[in-house]
C-alpha cells in the first residue's frame, strides 16, 4: 500500500489534516487504533437510553475560518453555546451567574484574542521550510507570540488587576481551568487563561460523536481513507526521513510523509523503535511534562434536576470556586493524592440537549480537575473511583437536593480510563502541562518550530503541539499546510 | 516653624543602597543629605552583639552580589572592608550523613556530585560553563546603566522556566537540585522565572570571582562601616532618627519631603532606598499613578523570611573533610520542598520542612565570639508573611520547628546553644522598615532607567527592589546615582 501521506490518529485534527491533504488531491490515509474514528470526540451510551461525551462535554472552539470551510453545520454538527456559567456555593442563597456579556469576562475575551491571534501568526509563518534542523537554534522570529504577556504573571495577578471580587475570580479561575489543575498563585498560570478548558464554546447536539461524525464525513467526501482498528507500531525512517508506517498486524505502509496527533511522549518514545532517534530528542521528549488531572463522574438520574432558574441549568455550575482551593488541590495532585475537595464543575447536558437521555429523566456530568494519573499509593481501584463517585454525589447533593434518590447508574472515569481510551500520555487531555516553558513559541519546544520536527517528513499536530491547547482541528490544518508547502518546495528543486 | 534645610539631593533610607547612591551624588558634586529613620545607618546589614558578648548577623549574612565596580570606586578596602571568607563553599545537609558540597574545584565538586549521581557529576561542569557564560553575558544588561536585553532564545526560554523544570532538564539527583534550588527560592521552583534567578546568580561576582559567597571580617555590618567612611569622605551628609513621612510634590515633580521631627527638607533630586511600595503608595500621592499600577501595589508578598541567630559555647563534633561548615548550608531534603514551603507559607502556615541556610561565621572569623565560642547565623527562607494570629503568637512554634530541623541535622548543635535571637518576619519588617515586593520576572529582563525612574518627576528608586533581584549589592544605589545626576 502507498500512500502521499500518513496520519496516525482519527481525532480531530487528524481529520482536519487529512480534509486539508486530501483536498489538494494528495493520497492520504487515517490510522486509528480504536475501532471508531473521533478519539477525545466521543459519544458513549453509558446506560440504556443515557448518552455523554466521557471525556469532556466541549471542547476548545473550532476558529470559524475552519469551520466554515469544512462545512461542518451543513454537516450536522450545531454548537449550542452555553448562556451563561454560574459558581454555587453550598449553603448561600445567591448564585453569581456570568455571561458572555458580563465584564467580569472580559479577561477570557482577552485571553480568546490572544489565542486567535496566535493561530494567525502560526499561520503566517509556515512558509519556512525544514532545512537543517539547528539551523533554527540561533535566529529568532522578529513577531513575538501573542499571549506571551500572559507567561510571567499568575492567574491571580491577572485577576486581581481586572476583578475586586474574590467570587468572580474564583469563578473566573474554575472557568480557565475547566478540568485542568494549576496553583494559580503561581507566576506562568496565567497562561491556562489562554487554553480554553471545558469552557463556554458550547455543547455539540447529539455528543461530541456528531462532530466527529461530521469530520469523517468531510474528509471522505474529499477523497481521504479512514481506517480504524489498524494501530500503528512504528515508523519508518530511511537516513533521518519518514519512508513508511508499520501496523502492529504486520502490514507497512508506505508513505512520503506521515503526521502524527499523538501527543509528543507517545510521538517520539512509542513510535520508533528505541534506537532510531538521535539521543538528545529523546532526552527532551522525556523531559516534556504532561498533567493529566481529569477525572468525569456521568450520572443518568431518573428526574431533570431543578435548580433555581430553569435557565441556569444550561451552563456549566460550578461548586465552591475558590484560588485557595485549586492550589491546595495542585498540592495534593502533586503528591499524588486525591484532594479531599477536589474543584468540581456540574454540567447538565440533558437540559441543552434532551436527546441525550429518556424523556423526563437526564444526564448530568462532573468534570475534576485534580485527579492524579498516579495514585502515591497504588492502582485506581474500586475503592479509590468510589472516593470520586462519593464526591461528585456530595457535591452534586448540595446542587440539586435529593439527587441521590434519582441516580440509575453513574461511570467513573479517571486519567488511568482516558491514558487508555485515546492514548493521552497519563490521561492530560491538553497534551502537556500548560506551563510558559511549555506554551506557544516554546512547545513542544523552540526549534524546530512546530508542526515541523526533527524528523524529516513527520508533522506533529495534536494537543503538545502549539496550537493544539488553544483551538481544535487548528493543528491538524496548519500541520497538513506546513507539508504541503514542503512538498511544492521539494517538487520545485 | 523653622527654615526647611535645602539640598541638591535628598536619599531616603541608609542601606548599603542608599549609602551607595549618596556617596555617589555626593561624588558628582551633589550636596547631599541621608536620612535614616532609625538611629544607626545600616539597614539589612548589622551586625549585632548577642547576650553573651557574642557578635551576630541580624539580617543578611553572607554577600553574594556586592558590586564590584562599588567596592572599587568608593575604595571600600581602604576604608577598612576585608572579607574573612572569600570563597564560601556550598553545602547539602539533608537527614543521615548523607552531605554534598560544591566548591570552586570542579573535580572536587563532582566527586561529591557523583556519590549520588555520575551522570550528573559528568553534567556538572558543562552545567556550570554554561550558566557561567550565559550569566557574564547578561553584564552586559545587568551591570550597566544602560544596558539593554538583546534577544536572546536561550536566555528567554530561561526566563519562562522554573527552576524546577530547569534543573530538572540538567540533572537527575534530587540532593543537587535542592542544593541548587536555594538560590532560585524567592519564587517557587515551579514559577515561570525562577530559573532567570539561577542565572542571575550564576552573573555576580565576589572578591573577582564569578559566583562566589563571601563572608566580610567582623560580620555584615563591616559594610555599612566602610560605606559610612566613603560617605564622609565624599561629603555626605546623614541624618539619622529622621524619618520622612511625605514627599512633597508639585505639579507632578518632586520638590523635597517631609520629616517625621516636622521639618522639612527641599531638594530638586530625591531617590528612596525603600520599596517601590511604600515610595510609591504611602510617601506619594497615589493619584499620581495609574489604575493598574496602584491596584498592583495593593497586594502585599504573601512570602517573607526569618532568622535565627544563636550563640554557641562550643561546636559538636562534626565530620568536616570539605571544609563545608565554612560556607553555606542548605537544608532542603528534596526539590519539592521549596514547592511545599512556598504554597505552605503562601496560605498563612508555617511549613512543615522549613527551608533554611546556616552560616557559622566564626569559625573563618573568631573574633565575632569570645574565645572558644561561635556563632550561627540561620536563615529561614518561605515563610508566611502575617499568619493567622499574628506572629507573636506563632514565634516560639517556629522556633522550635526550625531548631529541631537545625538538631536532625547537626545533631549536637542546639544542645550548644546559650542565646538566640529569633526575628520573625514582622519583627524584622518592624526594625528595618523592609517590605518585600513582590519579584516581578519582566522587570528582571527591563533595561534600568526602567526599574529606577517613577512617574514623578525627579523621583527615582534606589533600593533593593529597583535591582534585578533583591541582594546587598549596592549596584541599585551606584546605577541610580549615575541615571539621576545624567537627568539633571
Amino acid at each position: 500500500m502507498r500512500y502521499d501521506a500518513a496520519i496516525i490518529g482519527a481525532g480531530a485534527d487528524g481529520l482536519a489534516a487529512a480534509i486539508t491533504l486530501a483536498r489538494k488531491g494528495l493520497k492520504t490515509v487515517v490510522i486509528e487504533r480504536g475501532d471508531r474514528p473521533g478519539g477525545l470526540l466521543a459519544t458513549r451510551e453509558f446506560h440504556p437510553g443515557f448518552f455523554a461525551s466521557p471525556y469532556l462535554d466541549e471542547i476548545a472552539p473550532i476558529p470559524p475560518r475552519i469551520h466554515w470551510d469544512f462545512g461542518l453545520s451543513r454537516r450536522g454538527a450545531i454548537f449550542v453555546p452555553a448562556p451563561q456559567s454560574v459558581a454555587h456555593w453550598p449553603g448561600r442563597q445567591h448564585v453569581l451567574a456570568l455571561s458572555d456579556a458580563s465584564p467580569a469576562m472580559s479577561l477570557l475575551h482577552n485571553a480568546r484574542g490572544a489565542s486567535a491571534q496566535a493561530i494567525a501568526r502560526a499561520e503566517r509563518n509556515l512558509g519556512r521550510p525544514n532545512g537543517n534542523v539547528f539551523s533554527f537554534a540561533r535566529r529568532h522570529p522578529a513577531e513575538t507570540w501573542p499571549g506571551s504577556a500572559f507567561s510571567n504573571r499568575s492567574l491571580q495577578q491577572l485577576l486581581t488587576v481586572g476583578l475586586s471580587d474574590t467570587d468572580a475570580q474564583g469563578h473566573l479561575a474554575a472557568l480557565a481551568l475547566g478540568g485542568r489543575i494549576a496553583d494559580p498563585f503561581l507566576r506562568g498560570s496565567g497562561l491556562q487563561l489562554l487554553a480554553p478548558g471545558a469552557g463556554l464554546s458550547g455543547l455539540v447536539m447529539g455528543g461530541l460523536g456528531t462532530l466527529a461524525g461530521a469530520l469523517v464525513h468531510a474528509a471522505e467526501e474529499a477523497g481521504a481513507e479512514v481506517r480504524c482498528g489498524l494501530d500503528a507500531s512504528d515508523l519508518r525512517l530511511d537516513n533521518g526521513r519518514i519512508t513508511g508506517v508499520a501496523l502492529a498486524d504486520g502490514c507497512e505502509i508506505e508513505v512520503k510523509a506521515a503526521i502524527s496527533t499523538l501527543d509528543l511522549k507517545r510521538t517520539f518514545l512509542s513510535l520508533f523503535s528505541w534506537k532510531a532517534l538521535p539521543k538528545h530528542l529523546v532526552t527532551r521528549t522525556g523531559a516534556f511534562r504532561m498533567a493529566g488531572s481529569t477525572a468525569r463522574v456521568l450520572f443518568a438520574l431518573k428526574w431533570l434536576p431543578g435548580f433555581r432558574e430553569p435557565d441556569l441549568l444550561r451552563g456549566p455550575i460550578h461548586v465552591a470556586p475558590d484560588l485557595s482551593r485549586f492550589a491546595e488541590a495542585n498540592l495534593a495532585w502533586r503528591a499524588g493524592t486525591i484532594a479531599s475537595e477536589l474543584p468540581i464543575t456540574f454540567r447538565v447536558v440533558s437540559a441543552t440537549d434532551p436527546g441525550l437521555a429518556p424523556q423526563g429523566s437526564a444526564v448530568v456530568t462532573a468534570t475534576f480537575g485534580g485527579a492524579p494519573f498516579r495514585l502515591f499509593d497504588g492502582a485506581w481501584t474500586r475503592e479509590k473511583r468510589r472516593i470520586l463517585y462519593d464526591q461528585a454525589l456530595t457535591a452534586a447533593e448540595t446542587v440539586f437536593p435529593g439527587v441521590t434518590d434519582q441516580v440509575l447508574a453513574a461511570d467513573v472515569i479517571t486519567p488511568v480510563d482516558i491514558d487508555e481510551a485515546l492514548g493521552a500520555t497519563d490521561g492530560d487531555l491538553w497534551g502537556g502541562e500548560i506551563a510558559s516553558d511549555q506554551m506557544l513559541d516554546l512547545r513542544p519546544w523552540a526549534d524546530p518550530p512546530a508542526p515541523r520536527t526533527p524528523v524529516r517528513g513527520l508533522y506533529l499536530a495534536g494537543p503538545s503541539s502549539p496550537l493544539g491547547p488553544l483551538a481544535t482541528c487548528a493543528a491538524g490544518v496548519l500541520a497538513a499546510e506546513a507539508l504541503l508547502s514542503d512538498f511544492k518546495m521539494a517538487s520545485r528543486k | 516653624m523653622t527654615t526647611p534645610q535645602s539640598c541638591d539631593a535628598l536619599v531616603i533610607g541608609g542601606g548599603v543602597n542608599g549609602l551607595t547612591a549618596a556617596a555617589y551624588l555626593a561624588r558628582g558634586g551633589k550636596r547631599t543629605l541621608l536620612v535614616e529613620a532609625r538611629a544607626a545607618a545600616g539597614g539589612l546589614c548589622e551586625t549585632a552583639p548577642l547576650s553573651d558578648g557574642a557578635l551576630g548577623p541580624m539580617a543578611a549574612h553572607a554577600f553574594y552580589a556586592l558590586d564590584p565596580r562599588v567596592l572599587k570606586e568608593l575604595k571600600l578596602a581602604r576604608h577598612g572592608l576585608k572579607f574573612s571568607v572569600r570563597d564560601a563553599p556550598l553545602s547539602l545537609l539533608r537527614g543521615g550523613a548523607d552531605r554534598l558540597v560544591l566548591t570552586r574545584d570542579v573535580r572536587a565538586s563532582a566527586r561529591s556530585i557523583a556519590t549520588h549521581s555520575k551522570s550528573d557529576a559528568e553534567a556538572w561542569p558543562r552545567y556550570r560553563n554554561e550558566m557561567f557564560a550565559l550569566g557574564r553575558t547578561m553584564r552586559a544588561l545587568w551591570w550597566n546603566a544602560n544596558g539593554k536585553f538583546v534577544a536572546d532564545g536561550v536566555v528567554e526560554r530561561i526566563a519562562r522556566t522554573g527552576a524546577a523544570a530547569w534543573l530538572d532538564s540538567w540533572f537527575e539527583s534530587d540532593a543537587l537540585k535542592a542544593l541548587l534550588a536555594f538560590n532560585a527560592s524567592l519564587l517557587s521552583p515551579l514559577e515561570s522565572g525562577s530559573a532567570l534567578l539561577l542565572l542571575w546568580r550564576a552573573a555576580q561576582e565576589m572578591c573577582g570571582l564569578q559566583a562566589a559567597v563571601a563572608f566580610a571580617a567582623g560580620g555584615p555590618g563591616a559594610l555599612v562601616t566602610a560605606l559610612m567612611k566613603a560617605c564622609e569622605a565624599a561629603g555626605v551628609e546623614i541624618r539619622t532618627n529622621a524619618e520622612v513621612t511625605e514627599l512633597a510634590i508639585q505639579g507632578g515633580r518632586v520638590v523635597g519631603a517631609r520629616l517625621s521631627t516636622g521639618d522639612g527638607v527641599t531638594a530638586p533630586l530625591v531617590l528612596s532606598s525603600l520599596s517601590r511600595h511604600t515610595s510609591l503608595s504611602q510617601l506619594a500621592n497615589r493619584a499620581a499613578l495609574g489604575l493598574a499600577e496602584r491596584r498592583a501595589l495593593n497586594d502585599k508578598f504573601p512570602i517573607a523570611e526569618a532568622k535565627i541567630v544563636l550563640a554557641l559555647d562550643g561546636l559538636p563534633e562534626v565530620r568536616d573533610t570539605a571544609g563545608a561548615f565554612n560556607g553555606g548550608l542548605i537544608f532542603a531534603e528534596r526539590l519539592e520542598s521549596y514547592v511545599l514551603a512556598h504554597a505552605d507559607a503562601r496560605a498563612g502556615r508555617i511549613p512543615q520542612e522549613p527551608i533554611m541556610e546556616v552560616t557559622i561565621p566564626s569559625i573563618a572569623d573568631p573574633d565575632l565570639a569570645p574565645q572558644g565560642k561561635h556563632v550561627a547565623s540561620v536563615l529561614v527562607r518561605s515563610v508566611p508573611r502575617e499568619i493567622p494570629g499574628g506572629w507573636s503568637a506563632s514565634k516560639a512554634t517556629f522556633a522550635a520547628k526550625a531548631l529541631a530541623q537545625l538538631d536532625s541535622r547537626i545533631p549536637g548543635l542546639v544542645n550548644r546553644v546559650i542565646a538566640a535571637e529569633v526575628l520573625t518576619p514582622e519583627d524584622l519588617s518592624t526594625r528595618y522598615h523592609t517590605e518585600a515586593e513582590d519579584l516581578d520576572v519582566s522587570r528582571m529582563l527591563a533595561p534600568w532607567p526602567q526599574r529606577v525612574q517613577t512617574p514623578i518627576e525627579n523621583l527615582f528608586l534606589c533600593g533593593a527592589d529597583a535591582d534585578v533581584a533583591p541582594a546587598i549589592s549596592g549596584r541599585a544605589g551606584r546605577i541610580a546615582a549615575t541615571i539621576a545626576i545624567g537627568k539633571h
